[in-house]
This record gives structure tokens, C-alpha cells and sequence, in this order.
């Protein structure tokens, strides 16, 4: 690439006493390119944000900001002097100040200062709030005023710690695209952190997932979501059911049939493994309610977004299973007998390793009906033992062989 | 595309579907409050209202004696301490503050405590420790009669009385600072670096003007301080309005022109607490709710100046008048002065204090309400009067009161009722103060959640906010004892025949050169003003 990165960072890691809040965390942000980096609360995207801004100082890694080296082998760059803006959780607007001096506090030095704060105030749709003080405008405004604030200065890379975590769901959208709309025609690069894999999905040309100080992957968040390069990311981003599954001639074998797999894994020949399979790489069928029957799903519960219609299902073994259902299909009920069929996808596995795999404890474990608590994720180890697969939790035993009715 | 060449945006993305604009909807305050808040303020402006019709009815020829030059004088004086005192708190307060708060200093909690702690000593017991440490014959000049030295230049005078006043009323600007630097939101700081100011010209632009409002509320009150102040003053021998009065009272049977100079002290305070007011409804807009703490600066070789300031403001404010108060308590145990007369003075001044600090928070509820929840013309006019009356001197709201009751109330003249009373009144704005910007954070959600829970409004404001402002009214109580035990010239003037307050037990010995018997009750006034600061510090731990 000709052109500098925007953000570059290698190995970057932050501790706080005993605690490693960012670990070996390389990220790069090219020109003009919105980053959105997701993860739980506690992460340490936060962080990540901060040493960029040099509001905080790295103890290992470097950061180089448009190619130059601003922290890292012996660089200090002071956070004045990096070219950089910030648009704060909680706005942290100059109390003191109009909106026009808060607008204008970056522009000290520039000669055309009134016509870049006009330009502002007409950019962000404010233009009679000049005179106006901070406290005198709703939590929506301040948010634009932040930003106007931030972009004023023309910074090579805008950096956005949660900016409307504090809005409410409208709001939230409504200036969710507005921002990239500025961003974009300012052809500023940005850094975009969030809790919320809504606002991560939509607003980014590509997304970092991180958990406990590290980078999971990076990628388009098409590839995110269809690709998911760690179980954690699997089930963070969107829905997933992760079932066992065992690899033959690049097709993953489970209990609901065959699947074909993506990437380098598809190349180990017998290889076992979790199978991400999405709800919308099921399908559904209502089946007349017969006897009980090993081998039958019912409805646990349905959860309708609007778009589409999920159901949980689980069988007699309580395995469970997120599944999409389209609009065609009658509506079911708690406790209707359905039967499970896989589309035609490509989706991604996890092999099982010696080193070992981070497996979910069921097979839906991330909660449609729990959008934004990824805090409540939790991880356990699988035996390393592959003997012990079969036993290791019974809700995502293996189960080839059985016939799916339908 | 290119970084730098960025096209000027004809969209306006931001569409107005987006804005939500929450207005502030202004209640009407409910008419139990109004009346309580306009009794209080009549209560408050009763000696003032005394005082117009004194110097309206004079037969003597006021105006002629307003313009004398010793009149003309006794008002600069008084500008000049007042404003010395104020720019000695905020030299000696803001700094203090900041070092205390923002930086790495070594000991910083107790630096913290011992910064705070002169502002319960009473002016006068500094005042009678500098005279006898740095007077002409003090202390400092024995320890120095060896090296030949024969007299110290006086310490009496402007300098003196700005001295004194200064060290024991900067804490009121250390601890207003204080507060607002750890309500300020780091990210507000941290957003003026990233948008190019390097860290001094942020606290140039951002951080001292944020702190502005509460600095000057700080030292708005140690003004009223300097200005209500007459132990000091006239100890020291400074003819500040204060003095003068008192000179003029006992001087000459007209107290009328005693009474229009005291109006002329009510106009320069209405001047101050305008201007404060001003200033103050922009502070009640910079608080944030902030959970991050701030940075710490490292002072690198500034430690070692820091330290130095502080132990000269620390050795100045607190061990110089300690030490001396100590030294002649010493001196005089050994000439065999009796402890017990002391203790009975000292209970009955602390059951005076109780009672006026419970009376004081009582009355500032009402006030702070209407203040910070009712803002209007009429709050504004009841806040005032409070304060006008806080800024009164002590010794002209005595002699006002003094002539109120022998004219219309007999009944009421010297007794205990009418002094706590009197006391109540006029410390009700130090209680005030606190509760007041504590009402401002607690909101009227609180409330409204109880109400729609099935409580009453009364219940509600006693169920929710008042647990809410507990710090704040402990606080305030705190204070209205602690300066109602160390107050002097109402008691000097009001007190029943016989009864005498530690104030008046130390006035009494040290204006008759008894710095032995005056040592006594200064040391246990010393003691109870420290264990008062105590309380307070735990009433701010609680709250934090």
C-alpha cells in the first residue's frame, strides 16, 4: 500500500496491577476506513482507544499514527500532538463554553476558525445552537456537538469510546448513521468501540472482536459473522449453535446431516470438531404430534424480530437449538412438534486440538433474547481428552446416525 | 482517497427527527414552602429592617456623617480587607486544593485534614497567638533576643488583619475547589489535550475556568468572613466597619449613626452576594457525574516546593497559634489557674451550639428547596436574604437585636432563647450552602420515584431525599456548632448577665492582658474545633 496506514498497532499490552487489560494486540486502520472494534465490557477496547489517544501510556507494543510512531521504542508523542479526536461516553463537553467556543476550542490557530465552526454547526444540523450552553441541550445534541468538536480540527483518525451508549434506541440509530455519513465525507479514518454488535456490524468496513485484552479477529463483518474465526466470536456476533461434527472429505457430518465446511480446517481429514451452524442455516417443518419420540423437536420458545421469526427448539436429550423459521411457515407453538432439516450452507469448525478447545456450555449460548448482555458469556474448557467428548456435556453430544425426521 | 483533502459537506445528515430536546419544565413551589421561605427571610432581614429605621428616624445628620473621612476610611479599610482576604484565600485555597486532589504529592490525605483544620479556629484566638508569637514583645521576639534582635516591627494593622483572616478562612476555597475538581470529568480535560493544548494551557482554558464558580463561592465566604469578623480586627486593632460601629456604639449614646454605618457594611455584602449569585447558577451546570478518577500529575521537582508551601501555610494557620495557645496553657497550670470553671463554661456554650446548629439546618431546608428546585424571583429574594443576613456583623445583628427586644419583646431581652434564636438566623447559610448543592445533584426524580410508589410528598421528601442529603445536613450542622461555639460578639452583647461562652471567658482575659486565663478555654476551643473538622472529614467519606 502506498499510502500510510492510518492507525498502525503491534503488540500492544497494558497492565494495571496484576491485571492485563490489552495483550499482544496488533490492529491496523487504514485511510478513511471506519474500524469498529466489539467486545464484553472489561475487554479493554476502552484502552486500546486510550493508548491510541495517548491519553494513556503502553508497557510493551507500538502505535503509529498516519506512519508515524507516536508511542512504542523509546517514542513519546504527547496526546496534543497526535492529530487525533475523541468522542467521549459521557460527551465531556467544556461546561464552560457555547457550543461555538466548544467547536472551536481545537481551532486556535486557524485563521478560517468561524467558517469551520459555521461549517460544523451546519454539518451536525445545529445551526442556531451556537450561543448555546451544553447544559442547555439534550443528550442527543451534546453527543453531535461532541463530535463537531472532534472533527473540527480535521484529525487523521477519529476515536469514538461507546458515544451513544447513553442515547436511547432512536436516537441511537438515527445518529449511527449520521456520524458515518460525516466521517465518511470528511474521509476521516475512525475507531469505533462498542458493547453492541448492532452498531459494530452496521457502522463498520471492518470489525476487531476482542475479550480479555485480545484481538479474536479482524475482518468485514460479513466475514465476522459468516466466518468466525474463534467459538467466542461465533457466538458473540449473532446467533449461533455450535454441534459437534466430524470432518470427511471437507464435509462436517452431524447429527443433522452434512455441511460443508470453509477454510484450511476442511483439509484435516477425520478431524472432530464444533460446527457453527447458524439459525438461518436450519429449517423448520411442523410435524403432526405423534407419541414421544427420541428423535423429535418441540418449540421451546419464539422470539419474532420484525424480519424474521426464531424459534428455540429442544430435544428429548435437551439438547437446544436456535433455528430460523420464515414467514411461510405457520405460526407454532410452545410445545409443537417440529423436525429439523439443514440448508445447503457453507459454515465454518473448530477442530479439537491437542492444545485443547474454548467451547461453549451449550449449544445456543448466545441468547437471541439477550442482545446486549454479552457480559453474560461464559467459556469452559472441554476435555482435552477426545474420549470424553461424547460425555462432556451432554447437550452437544454427537449424534450421527440418528434419523431426523423430515 | 486522500487524508488531507477533505471536500466540504453540503449533507446535513443530522435530521431534526433526532432531536429531543428535554425542556425544563418550572414548577411552582408549593405555598407551606413559600411561606416558611419568606419567614426565614423576614426572620433574617429583621435586624436589617431594625437598622434602616434607626438611621431613617436619626435626628443627627447621617449623611454628613457617612462622608467624614473617618467614615470614608473605615469603608476603604474594609474594601481593602475584604478584598486582600479574598485573593489571600484564593492564593493560598486553589493550589492546595489542586495538590491535594490532582497530583502525587507525599501525604496527600493529610495534608488534606491539616489544610482544613484553621478554618475552625476562631479569628480571635489566631489573632491573640500572632499578637503574643510576633507582637513586639511575643514569642518570636524572645527566641530571638539572643540574636540581638530588640523589637519586631507590630503585626497589628491591614497586614495583621488580612494575615489572620486569610489563614483561617482559606480552607473555604480549598474545600469549594476540591469538591469541583472531583466532580470534573477527566474526559473534559483529557478532550482540550486531544485537541491540541498542551497540559498547563488546558488548565488555563478548561480547568480553572470550570473551578471559577466554586472558587469564588469559596471565597465569597471567607469575604463575608473578613467583613462580619470582629474579634480579629479589633484585637488587632484595624479599623475596619466592623470596629468602627462597635466604636461608635459604645462611644456615643446615638446608636442611628452606629445603625447607618452598619448599612453601609449590608451594601458592600449585597454587592458580593450579587455577583456571586451570578457566577453561581453557571457552577450548578458544571457538575458531572463522573465514576473515572483523574489522572495524577507527577510533580517531578516541584515535590519539594510544594512541600515547603504547605508546611508554611500548615506552620502559619495551625502550629504558630497551637503552639502559642499551648505554651501559656502550660504557663498558666503552673501558676495553678483553675480548670474547673472552664468546663462549666465550656457545657454550657456546647449546649448553646447544639441547639442553633439543629434550629439552622431546620431552617436552611426551606431555603435550599426553593433555591434549588423553585428557582424564581422569590427564591432568589429568600437565598439572598439568608445570606445578607449571614453577612451581617455579628456585632451590629447584636446590638439590632438588642434594641428589637428591649422596645418590643422585654420579655425575651437577655435570655438564652433569643441568643439561640439569633444564632440560628444568621449561621443558617453555612448549613444552607452544602444542602443546597446537594438538592441541585439529588433532582426531583428521587422524589417523583417514591411518588409514584404510593408516598405522600411529604413522605417522599423525608423517605428519599433527606437520607440523600444526610452528609450535607451533618455537614452543615457541623458547621453552625462549630462556629456558633467560637462566636463572640453576639455573645458578648446577648448573652444573659452571668453567662459567660468560651469566647467570652478568652475576650475577657486576653483584652485584660490575661494570656495565662484566656489560655485555658482557647486550648479546649482549639480541641472541639478539631474534633469538629473530624466529623465533618467522616460526613465526606460517607458521602464519597
Amino acid at each position: 500500500m502506498s499510502e500510510a496506514l492510518a492507525v498502525r498497532v503491534r503488540g500492544l499490552r497494558r497492565t494495571f496491577g496484576d491485571v492485563v487489560a490489552v495483550d499482544a494486540v496488533d490492529l491496523d486502520v487504514r485511510p478513511g476506513e471506519m474500524l469498529t472494534v466489539l467486545g464484553p465490557s472489561g475487554c479493554g477496547k476502552t484502552t486500546v482507544l486510550r493508548l491510541i489517544a495517548g491519553l494513556d501510556t503502553p508497557d510493551a507494543g507500538t502505535i503509529e499514527i498516519g506512519g508515524r510512531r507516536v508511542a512504542g521504542s523509546g517514542a513519546v508523542v504527547p496526546p496534543e500532538r497526535r492529530r487525533v479526536g475523541m468522542v467521549f461516553q459521557d460527551v465531556a463537553l467544556f461546561p464552560h463554553l457555547s457550543v461555538h467556543d466548544n467547536i472551536g476550542y481545537g481551532l486556535r490557530r486557524d485563521p478560517a476558525r468561524e467558517v469551520r465552526i459555521r461549517e460544523l454547526l451546519e454539518l451536525v444540523d445545529l445551526p442556531d445552537a451556537a450561543e448555546r450552553m451544553p447544559h442547555q441541550l439534550s443528550g442527543g445534541m451534546q453527543q453531535r456537538v461532541a463530535v463537531a468538536r472532534a472533527m473540527a480540527p480535521r484529525p487523521d483518525v477519529v476515536l469514538l469510546d461507546e458515544p451513544f451508549s447513553s442515547l436511547d434506541a432512536a436516537l441511537r440509530t438515527q445518529l449511527r448513521g449520521d456520524v458515518r455519513e460525516i466521517l465518511r465525507a470528511a474521509g476521516a479514518a475512525a475507531v469505533f468501540v462498542t458493547h453492541d454488535q448492532d452498531e459494530a456490524l452496521t457502522l463498520g468496513d471492518r470489525m476487531a472482536v476482542m475479550v480479555r485484552g485480545r484481538v479474536e479477529q479482524v475482518a468485514p463483518p460479513e466475514v465476522v459473522y459468516g466466518e468466525p474465526a474463534t467459538p467466542f466470536v461465533a457466538t458473540f456476533v449473532g446467533t449461533s449453535n455450535l454441534v459437534h461434527g466430524e470432518l470427511r472429505d471437507g464435509v462436517a457430518h452431524t447429527r443433522f446431516g452434512q455441511v460443508q465446511i470453509v477454510g484450511e480446517v476442511r483439509r484435516q481429514e477425520g478431524a472432530r470438531g464444533l460446527v457453527v451452524l447458524r439459525p438461518e442455516h436450519l429449517d423448520l417443518r411442523e410435524v403432526p404430534d405423534g407419541p414421544a419420540d427420541a428423535g423429535a423437536w418441540r418449540v421451546l420458545r419464539r422470539r419474532f424480530t420484525g424480519t424474521e421469526i426464531l424459534y428455540e427448539v429442544a430435544a428429548a436429550d435437551d439438547a437446544r437449538l436456535w433455528v430460523e423459521a420464515g414467514h411461510a411457515v405457520r405460526r407454532l407453538r410452545v410445545g409443537d412438534a417440529v423436525a429439523l432439516r439443514l440448508r445447503e450452507v457453507e459454515t465454518v469448525m473448530f477442530p479439537m486440538t491437542h492444545g485443547g478447545l474454548e467451547a461453549p456450555r451449550s449449544l445456543a449460548q448466545r441468547r437471541p433474547d439477550l442482545p446486549d448482555a454479552p457480559d453474560r458469556f461464559e467459556v469452559e474448557r472441554v476435555a482435552e481428552d477426545e474420549d470424553h467428548l461424547a460425555h462432556a456435556d451432554p447437550a452437544i453430544a454427537v449424534d450421527e446416525g440418528r434419523d431426523l425426521r423430515g | 482517497m486522500s487524508v488531507d483533502a477533505r471536500p466540504r459537506l453540503p449533507l446535513r445528515p443530522f435530521s431534526r427527527a433526532a432531536r429531543a430536546d428535554a425542556a425544563d419544565t418550572s414548577r411552582r413551589a408549593p405555598w407551606p414552602l413559600v411561606g416558611a421561605g419568606l419567614f426565614i427571610a423576614f426572620l433574617a432581614l429583621l435586624p436589617l429592617a431594625y437598622l434602616v429605621i434607626r438611621a431613617l428616624g436619626s435626628e443627627s445628620d447621617v449623611v454628613g456623617f457617612l462622608l467624614r473621612p473617618r467614615t470614608v476610611g473605615a469603608v476603604a479599610a474594609t474594601l481593602a480587607l475584604g478584598a486582600l482576604v479574598g485573593a489571600g484565600t484564593v492564593a493560598l485555597g486553589v493550589p492546595i486544593a489542586w495538590l491535594t486532589t490532582r497530583t502525587d504529592l507525599p501525604g496527600k490525605r493529610a495534608w488534606a485534614v491539616l489544610t482544613l483544620v484553621p478554618l475552625a479556629l476562631p479569628s480571635y484566638v489566631v489573632g491573640f497567638a500572632f499578637l503574643a508569637f510576633f507582637g513586639p514583645r511575643g514569642s518570636l521576639q524572645g527566641l530571638l533576643a539572643p540574636l540581638g534582635v530588640e523589637r519586631l516591627p507590630s503585626i497589628g494593622g491591614l497586614f495583621g488583619a488580612v494575615l489572620v483572616l486569610t489563614l483561617v478562612s482559606f480552607p473555604y476555597v480549598a474545600l469549594a475547589t476540591r469538591a469541583a475538581l472531583l466532580r470534573l470529568d477527566p474526559a473534559v480535560e483529557e478532550s482540550a489535550r486531544l485537541l491540541g493544548d498542551r497540559r498547563m494551557t488546558v488548565f488555563r482554558r478548561v480547568t480553572l475556568p470550570v473551578l471559577v464558580p466554586a472558587i469564588a463561592a469559596g471565597a465569597l465566604l471567607a469575604v463575608l468572613y473578613a467583613l462580619s469578623d470582629f474579634g480579629a480586627v479589633s484585637l488587632l486593632q484595624f479599623d475596619s466597619l466592623s470596629r468602627a460601629i462597635y466604636m461608635q456604639y459604645g462611644a456615643s449614646f446615638d446608636r442611628s449613626l452606629a445603625a447607618a454605618l452598619a448599612l453601609v457594611l449590608v451594601g458592600l455584602t449585597v454587592a458580593i452576594t450579587w455577583g456571586e449569585a451570578r457566577l453561581r447558577a453557571r457552577a450548578g451546570t458544571y457538575a458531572a457525574s463522573t465514576r473515572r478518577r483523574p489522572t495524577v500529575v507527577r510533580l517531578g521537582r516541584w515535590r519539594w516546593p510544594s512541600l515547603a508551601f504547605l508546611t508554611l501555610v500548615v506552620g502559619l494557620a495551625l502550629v504558630v497559634p497551637v503552639g502559642t495557645v499551648g505554651w501559656w496553657l502550660v504557663r498558666g497550670l503552673a501558676q495553678g489557674e483553675p480548670l474547673r470553671l472552664v468546663i462549666d463554661v465550656a457545657l454550657d456554650t456546647f449546649m448553646v451550639g447544639a441547639v442553633a446548629a439543629v434550629l439552622a439546618v431546620i431552617l436552611s431546608v426551606p431555603v435550599a428547596l426553593l433555591a434549588a428546585r423553585y428557582r424564581s424571583r422569590r427564591s432568589h429574594f429568600v437565598e439572598s436574604a439568608a445570606y445578607a443576613g449571614y453577612a451581617l456583623p455579628g456585632i451590629v445583628v447584636a446590638l439590632a437585636m438588642v434594641f428589637l427586644a428591649t422596645r418590643t419583646l422585654p420579655v425575651l431581652y437577655q435570655t438564652l432563647a433569643l441568643l439561640v434564636a439569633v444564632y440560628a438566623v444568621r449561621f443558617m447559610p453555612q448549613a444552607l450552602g452544602g444542602l443546597r448543592s446537594s438538592l441541585g445533584t439529588a433532582g426531583p426524580r428521587l422524589e417523583e420515584a417514591g411518588r409514584t410508589l404510593g408516598d405522600g410528598p411529604v413522605r417522599a421528601f423525608a423517605m428519599l431525599t433527606v437520607p440523600y442529603l444526610r452528609p450535607a445536613i451533618v455537614g452543615g450542622a457541623a458547621l453552625v456548632f462549630l462556629t456558633v461555639v467560637k462566636e463572640l460578639p453576639l455573645a458578648l452583647l446577648l448573652a444573659p448577665i452571668g453567662f459567660e461562652t468560651l469566647a467570652t471567658e478568652i475576650w475577657d482575659a486576653a483584652s485584660s492582658g490575661f494570656y495565662a486565663r484566656a489560655a485555658g478555654p482557647a486550648s479546649l476551643l482549639l480541641l472541639v474545633s478539631i474534633g469538629t473538622v473530624a466529623l465533618l472529614l467522616r460526613s465526606e467519606d460517607r458521602a464519597r
